[in-house]
């Protein structure tokens, strides 16, 4: 087919040549490629698979690349060729997600609550350490003894007495047996040997780890390879009973279930670790009055603000479509192309000129108008506001939508109707409008549903403000989804990804209801034709 | 022509040998002599620390590995990444510290007394983090903070605060469109730009415990001292002289087209500001009740716990807490960013004069708390000022700072 020749239906014959045709040597090649680049993948995460020892994951991976192969390389199993490709992307960006949001839902993934417990209680015991009162700090250098054991060679800063520390304690050593260049550093020492860059290199994790005894529990250790600490720990870790002490006082801070050790003061100690917490998040949106109180009002808004959306922006669009749909109009093409401009630009980029055109003080729209409206500084106008920049967003596709619907009515009806002697109003209301509102019935629903969720236009447009005097956390253009996400993000330290989760599994629950009793009501539609 | 069963065996072989191609390559990535110390760092900071980590790491005998990030990645991506990906050192803001310490993601570092000599008190502090016990996570290189950017052909560098107030508020009655100062708010607010005003009428974010370290229960947004000046803020809201519906977009091209002679900003905007060609001199903003302070920002580089589990601890300290300390690292390194180093002989070292200046009007002012607990504040400040200042629909600055400092201790729990 030349390029730019009106599209004409497939003919008939074509489905089959086209299956021939993959049936054939290029098919085949073809096949082998796309085949061998999932082997290839399979191969690769095999091997990150293990490495980190996750035998279950490898075997379903196994499992899953044998099958795909067979499936391919078999002549039999035809329909599974087709099925397989949207499975596993099915499987990849649907199932696979929305198991994990499930999971994370019921820990306490969150700021302070990332690491696994091992972790956490590693990081506790290399933090919780404080200089002591007459802690001393040390010029360093690594060295090694006579026997070839690591030692640490230490100038201390304050007196510039000099030791030699091991693993065994510290003891001193003459003075002029340390030499130092001008800018400080240990260059040499009588007895010792100091190690070399390469050396020094190999032995990070040793140096690391390090410590030189001195008195009441207090160590030197070394920071870096030129300066070492007399430090001690604050905290000792008792492993039999799972929980830390603090050597100052004898607080004792017990796990709490929660993914943190805490005292019974109620002190906690950081880092906590990510651990299942049960239905906790959800018991959370009952109880928590920062969730409780505005959820109401945000919920009706969100109804409110997705369901006004979609009404307006139907309207207008077949609105606009019935008038441009008329025979004879001029320029008929270009209004067409007009209405769809703001369709075209990135939503992104429309909310963030609109959120400069309708600023109270500098916004074009102000300028034009006789008077100010406090577009996005009152509540009740930056509703208003919201779901106006929406209708500007959404109008294009359901005008574009319905203008399709009204050319795929048989014109005979509408013809019929008018013999008949109804008025173009009867004729609207009565054939035109039911017939297309067959064919766009599910999409209002996807519609209601996306706008429902519409995080983008909320958050560019006003970020849920202004803020409500009544209110917590929610203002009032937060929709349930921004809503939650400055519940997550916004609140107590930060990230709750826990809650989030949470919150969006509850959204996911009422917006499936919803929608399935929307399609369950438009299949009374289709019964009518 | 191939029967179907030969075909098919080629087929099998083909993608046998793909396999084995793949499998050798990926297994031959060659395991490497000399420890690699990988630093993540915005496109910023990549050319200078490429710069000073090459001396550095042949001395050492080590590779470094810079990746860069877009800035706030490196945060946000450091609490997914996996350990063989993730990095040794990063760069970030001291107001991230908090927030990392907590999720156990950075080391604390102990440096010598004469390494902390190098630099300011509150520069460490704003590093320093610790519920009970206050530990450094990090060695700052960069100070920054916003001044107030006078256009010296339009208006006086102010004497006090009323002069300031006269000089702005004659300026906007001058012409149509002119604003008194151009401070960014917008309707999310901008609690950072507004912290003079807050600390100048006696404000606080956080009150400090006997241990020094921030207390989250006591919230100064509605303290007795800052709720007294308050209705000052419903005066200026009133005169017109601070006017929330002014964003940073609005504001800056106001100042830039002499509609305003005022500009609360930083040094982020030194280019601009050379380039415009306007007259102008940066000061701190006139003292109000109290010193009218600005926040204090602070960058630097931390070590990760990834050093630990990649056997290069000692090396990543190395760098962080011996080699980034030294004064001419921390030129080259502040030099990057456009900002006055941290380090102090590197700051007497400052010739720029516009840089000199923001540093003059940060003295005495305070580092943004670094708690994971400001994530509850910020919107919370900014949208105080936004309802109490925004024209004839503003409501009572007590009113509204009440209300905010009511619910961040809602938000904290």
């Amino acid at each position: 087919m030349a390029p730019g020749a009106p599209a004409t239906p497939l003919p008939l014959g074509l489905l089959p040549r086209l299956l021939a045709a993959f049936s054939g040597t290029t098919g085949l090649v073809i096949k082998l490629v796309f085949l061998s680049l999932a082997n290839a993948m399979a191969v690769w995460a095999a091997t990150v698979l293990v490495r980190d020892s996750r035998w279950i994951a490898l075997s379903v991976l196994v499992a899953a690349t044998l099958a795909i192969d067979s499936v391919y390389l078999s002549r039999r199993a035809v329909p599974l060729k087709f099925l397989v490709p949207g499975s596993v992307f099915l499987i990849a960006f649907s199932v696979v997600p929305v198991a994990y949001n499930v999971n994370v839902a019921f820990t306490n993934w969150s700021t302070g609550h990332l690491l696994a417990k091992e972790e956490a209680i590693e990081g506790i015991e290399r933090s919780y350490l404080a200089p002591p009162a007459d802690g001393r700090s040390y010029l360093m250098a690594p060295a090694r003894d006579g026997r070839g054991q690591l030692v640490l060679i230490l100038v201390d800063e304050a007196d510039g007495s000099t030791f030699v520390g091991s693993r065994v304690g510290l003891e001193p050593l003459r003075r002029d047996a340390v030499e130092i260049d001008e800018n400080g550093a240990i260059v040499g020492t009588e007895g010792y040997q100091l190690l070399e860059a390469d050396e020094l290199a190999s032995l990070d994790t040793d140096l690391s780890a390090y410590t030189v005894p001195t008195k009441d529990g207090a160590a030197i250790r070394p920071e870096g390879f030129e300066t070492a600490v007399e430090l001690r720990p604050t905290l000792r870790y008792e492993a039999d009973t799972d929980t830390f002490v603090r050597i100052e006082d004898g607080t004792v801070f017990r796990d709490n279930g929660k993914g943190s050790f805490v005292a019974a003061s109620g002190e906690e100690l950081e880092p906590g670790w990510k651990t299942r917490v049960g239905v906790e998040n959800f018991t959370r949106l009952l109880k928590d009055p920062l969730v409780r109180k505005p959820f109401f009002r945000v919920f009706v808004w969100t109804f409110v603000f997705a369901g006004a959306t979609v009404v307006a922006s139907f309207a207008l669009g077949l609105f606009l479509a019935i008038a441009l749909n008329l025979p004879g109009l001029r320029f008929q093409r270009t209004y067409r192309s007009l209405l769809i401009v703001p369709y075209a630009v990135p939503a992104f980029l429309s909310l963030l000129v609109w959120r400069g055109l309708l600023n109270d003080e500098f916004g074009l729209v102000n300028r034009l108008l006789p008077f100010d409206v406090p577009w996005l500084f009152d509540p009740a106008w930056a509703r208003v506001s919201v779901i106006l920049v929406s209708l500007w967003l959404t109008f294009p596709y359901f005008f574009l939508v319905s203008l399709g619907a009204l050319q795929s009515i048989p014109s005979e009806l509408v013809e019929a109707a008018r013999v008949d002697g109804a008025g173009p109003w009867q004729v609207f209301r009565r054939i035109t409008f039911p017939l297309l509102l067959v064919a766009v019935a599910p999409l209002l629903i996807a519609s209601f549903a996306f706008n429902f969720n519409n995080f983008n236009n909320i958050y560019l447009l006003t970020a849920g403000g202004p803020q409500a005097s009544d209110q917590i956390v929610a203002g009032s253009t937060d929709i349930l989804i921004s809503y939650t996400w400055k519940l997550a993000f916004e609140a107590g330290k930060g990230q709750d990804y826990g809650l989030a989760s949470a919150v969006s599994i509850v959204i996911f629950l009422i917006i499936a209801s919803i929608s399935a009793l929307s399609f369950w009501r438009s299949r009374s539609l289709e019964e009518m034709r | 022509m191939f029967t179907s069963g030969r075909l098919r065996a080629v087929a099998g072989l083909a993608v046998a040998a793909l396999v084995a191609v793949v499998a050798v390559s990926s297994g031959s990535s060659a395991t490497n002599q000399s420890p690699t110390i990988r630093i993540w760092v915005d496109n910023v900071q990549k050319p200078a620390i490429e710069q000073i980590t090459s001396a550095w790491a042949s001395s050492k005998n080590a590779t470094v590995d810079v990746v860069v990030k877009d800035f706030g990645k490196i945060r946000d991506d450091l609490k997914t990444v996996q350990v063989e990906n993730a990095p040794d050192v990063i760069v970030g803001p001291h107001d991230w510290v908090g927030e990392l310490a907590a999720n156990g993601l950075v080391l604390p570092l102990f440096p010598r007394a004469a390494v902390r000599a190098l630099f300011p008190t509150y520069a460490l502090d704003a590093f320093s983090y610790g519920t009970a016990v206050k530990r450094l996570y990090g060695t700052p290189f960069a100070l920054e903070n916003i001044g107030l950017v006078v256009n010296t052909k339009l208006a006086r560098v102010p004497t006090s605060f009323a002069d300031f107030e006269r000089q702005a508020l004659a300026f906007k009655k001058k012409a149509k469109g002119n604003i008194a100062l151009a401070v960014p708010q917008g309707a999310g607010g901008d609690a950072y730009h507004m912290y003079p005003f807050f600390s100048g009428l006696g404000g606080y974010v956080f009150g400090r415990n006997k241990a020094g370290n921030y207390d989250v229960s006591d919230i100064g947004l509605a303290n007795p001292v800052f709720l007294k000046n308050a209705p000052m803020i419903d005066q200026w809201n009133k005169a017109g002289l601070i006017n929330s519906k002014i964003d940073y977009g609005t504001g800056k091209d106001a100042f830039l087209k002499g509609k305003a002679a005022f500009w609360l900003t930083g040094p982020w905007e030194t280019k601009t500001l050379k380039e415009s060609g306007l007259k102008f001199t940066i000061v701190q903003m006139p003292k109000i009740k109290f010193n009218a302070v600005p926040f204090l920002g602070v960058q630097g580089y931390m070590v990760t716990k990834y050093a630990t589990d990649h056997g290069v601890e000692s090396l990543a300290k190395d760098l962080v807490g011996s080699y980034i300390p030294s004064t001419d690292v921390q030129r080259t390194l502040a030099g990057a960013n456009g900002r006055y180093p941290a380090n102090v002989q590197a700051g007497k070292q400052v010739r720029d004069p516009v840089l000199l200046q923001f540093g003059k009007a940060g003295v005495g002012g305070v580092p943004m708390p670094n708690i994971p607990q400001m994530a509850s504040v910020w919107s919370e400040l900014g949208g105080a000022w936004v309802k109490a200042t925004r024209g004839s629909g503003a409501i009572p600055a007590r009113v509204a700072f009440r209300t905010a400092a009511r619910n961040i201790a809602n938000k904290i729990g």
